[in-house]
């Protein structure tokens, strides 16, 4: 009875899955895992499962996305100590290394 | 001065519990006594909590 | 299926579809402002979809939206500062989130006119008030308003840089 929305759904998360696996650059990843996550809460609404897209959005929406950020962060912290600095901004950070 | 601060203290965690109770009435899906003495509980918790979070950030 | 769930799949394919592109082509300004897009328009529709199968208990999906997906937002624009400030603004970031605003309105009002005098009309308004007010800040945030927060965190992101340069 619901048939076109279901397969819209279903089209939506195909594509936003897709997506979030061709960017490459875990920052990028993170923003479109977000989009994932909404369309997977609205994917279990329109199956009737309205208590699995509240948790869905609950978790997906704030929760994921900082975890995600906070490691790719903590990563390039600890890359940039023990490498030096591999900023893409830093100009004044490497020529401070070169005069060391 | 403490006697005025008890007053200004409980006006203000009776508005914060005015105001969550309110918005407990309006996101319930049905009225009934139980429902009001948890949402009047609930509202007091989060009224007290309200007043030290703003106490905390405006440091007073 | 009808009118409501039609007018949910149709603002579903449109809106959700354009913001996933936007979040995954495109500078790093436009994937931010889109993914904060995505859950302003994803709200009204849930809430369409509550009142397409006649159960208002799925309101509550479209009231824990307009509460979380800002605050998503705000995680990205808070540990995102620095870089978001480097790229420089992409012009063009008001129109569409000012629309997006327009939109999730128009719905609630209707789905209020619909609905009736009733609790259930007041708690559609509160989430309206949450959705709209909730993306406008979200929008503020990420176009670099709330001047200490973002300053100071793109201010600490360069002194880190520096402070691990020296270190």
């Amino acid at each position: 009875m619901d048939d076109p929305l279901i397969v819209v759904t279903l089209l939506l998360v195909a594509a936003a899955a897709t997506a979030a696996v061709a960017v490459r650059d875990p920052v990028r990843q993170a923003l479109v895992l977000s989009v994932l996550g909404l369309c997977l809460a609205v994917l279990f609404t329109v199956l009737q499962a309205p208590d699995v897209g509240l948790s869905q959005l609950a978790v997906g929406s704030a929760l994921t996305p900082l975890l995600l950020m906070l490691a790719v962060r903590r990563v390039g912290r600890r890359a940039k100590g023990t490498t030096g600095t591999t900023g893409t901004t830093g100009t004044g950070d490497g020529e401070r290394e070169k005069a060391r | 001065m403490r006697p005025w601060r008890a007053v200004r203290a409980s006006g203000e965690v009776t508005v914060w519990w005015a105001a969550l109770f309110a918005l407990w009435l309006v996101l319930i899906s049905t009225v009934d006594p139980l429902e009001l003495l948890v949402g009047a509980a609930v509202s007091l918790l989060g009224a007290l909590a309200a007043r030290a979070g703003r106490r905390a950030v405006h440091d007073e | 299926m009808n009118g409501w769930t039609t007018t949910a799949t149709v603002a579903l394919a449109g809106g959700l579809g354009a913001t996933l592109w936007g979040a995954a082509t495109g500078p790093l300004h436009r994937r931010a402002v889109a993914q904060n897009l995505a859950s302003a328009v994803t709200a009204p529709a849930l809430l369409l979809l509550a009142q397409g199968y006649g159960r208002p208990a799925y309101v509550d999906l479209a009231l824990v939206l307009a509460l979380l997906g800002p605050v998503g937002t705000l995680v990205f624009a808070r540990l995102l500062a620095g870089e978001l400030a480097d790229g420089g603004q992409s012009p063009g970031g008001r129109g569409p989130t000012l629309a997006v605003a327009a939109y999730g309105a128009l719905v609630v009002v209707v789905l209020c006119a619909v609905t009736g005098p009733s609790r259930a009309m007041v708690k559609l308004l509160v989430v309206g008030v949450l959705l709209v007010a909730g993306n406008l800040i979200a929008s503020k945030a990420l176009s670099g308003g709330f001047g200490t927060a973002g300053a100071s965190a793109g201010k600490n992101a360069g002194q880190e840089r520096e402070s691990n340069g020296r270190g």
